[in-house]
């Protein structure tokens, strides 16, 4: 079960962090946020207390050479906690890098640049909506099967009072 | 220097900030801070032919001086990581990385113009 209102941030450079941090705090107070310099930390912590949300870093092997890379990270990820959203973030706006993000179960992918925190934070938004109706969803769901059952023993209930006597299948007016 | 030479604009990063004088001060200093060191890693991995890990670094460094409207320096690195990551024009990289190292100077020096008035 992930943690509502818990966002991880994996950056191996600090200012990235720390500007897309600061933004959604700024733009969205209910969100407790906190920033990882490679997925490994990002991925002990969601062993004990797994995000909703995780932006992460496609490239994180820029400071330590043998870190993992963010496709092994997310991986991992949806391992760990399979209804944790993860957001891949890269300075590459290949498409084929976002293919491959999507592939492996990211949510979205956004380009670093002027835009991006704008588009996180719509992300953010559409991550809330799409659990929202999720959620909706499976309460209607769980209610069509209640109904269904009521209906089975309803119709037991009858035939039960139907072969021993309690009613007729004429009401008895005509 | 006036407005118009100056390489870095600071008006994307006052928008993102909400002209926040501290957090731009953090932010400048996070990237004062940094920019040398990661210049020193590009060159040492060039020197050691080491293309991938000037790639990676340089593909690092890019987004941060498009956030301080450094956009010539950053189509400079674009084009470091370009070659360095396809593997062409290679001789051509010890001429860009001095080219960077100069720009890169010249926005450090900048930035720390601007810092004293957000301190």
């Amino acid at each position: 079960m992930v943690n509502k209102n818990l966002i991880y941030i994996v950056d191996d450079v600090q200012m990235q962090r720390e500007l897309l941090a600061d933004h959604i705090k700024a733009n969205m107070s209910v969100f407790e946020i906190h920033c990882f310099t490679t997925g490994e930390e990002c991925i002990a912590a969601s062993k004990v207390r797994p995000a909703e949300i995780v932006f992460l870093d496609y490239n994180l092997n820029s400071q330590i050479k043998d870190a993992m890379d963010g496709v092994e990270v997310l991986q991992e990820l949806k391992i760990i906690s399979p209804e944790t959203e993860v957001v891949m973030i890269s300075g590459q706006d290949k498409i084929e890098v976002a293919v491959n993000s999507i592939k492996h179960g990211a949510f979205d992918y956004i380009v670093k640049g002027e835009g991006a925190f704008v588009r996180a934070e719509k992300v953010v938004f559409n991550i809330y909506r799409f659990h929202k109706l999720t959620a909706t969803a499976n309460k209607y769901k769980s209610l069509m099967v209640l109904f269904g059952i009521g209906m089975i023993l309803m119709i037991v209930l009858v035939i039960y009072l139907q072969k021993y006597g309690y009613i007729r299948s004429s009401p008895g007016w005509y | 220097m006036s407005e118009s030479n100056k390489l870095t604009d600071l008006s994307y990063l006052r928008s993102l900030t909400g002209n926040a004088n501290d957090k731009m001060a953090k932010y400048i200093r996070m990237f004062t801070s940094g920019a040398s060191l990661s210049l020193q890693q590009i060159e040492m991995y060039s020197l050691n032919k080491d293309w991938d890990s000037v790639k990676q670094s340089a593909h690092a460094l890019k987004p941060q001086l498009g956030y301080f409207g450094a956009k010539g320096t950053e189509e400079l690195l674009r084009e470091i990581e370009r070659m360095s990551g396809d593997k062409v024009d290679l001789d051509r990289i010890p001429e860009a990385l001095k080219n960077l190292k100069v720009q890169l100077d010249i926005i450090v020096a900048e930035l720390e113009l601007s810092l004293k008035e957000f301190e």
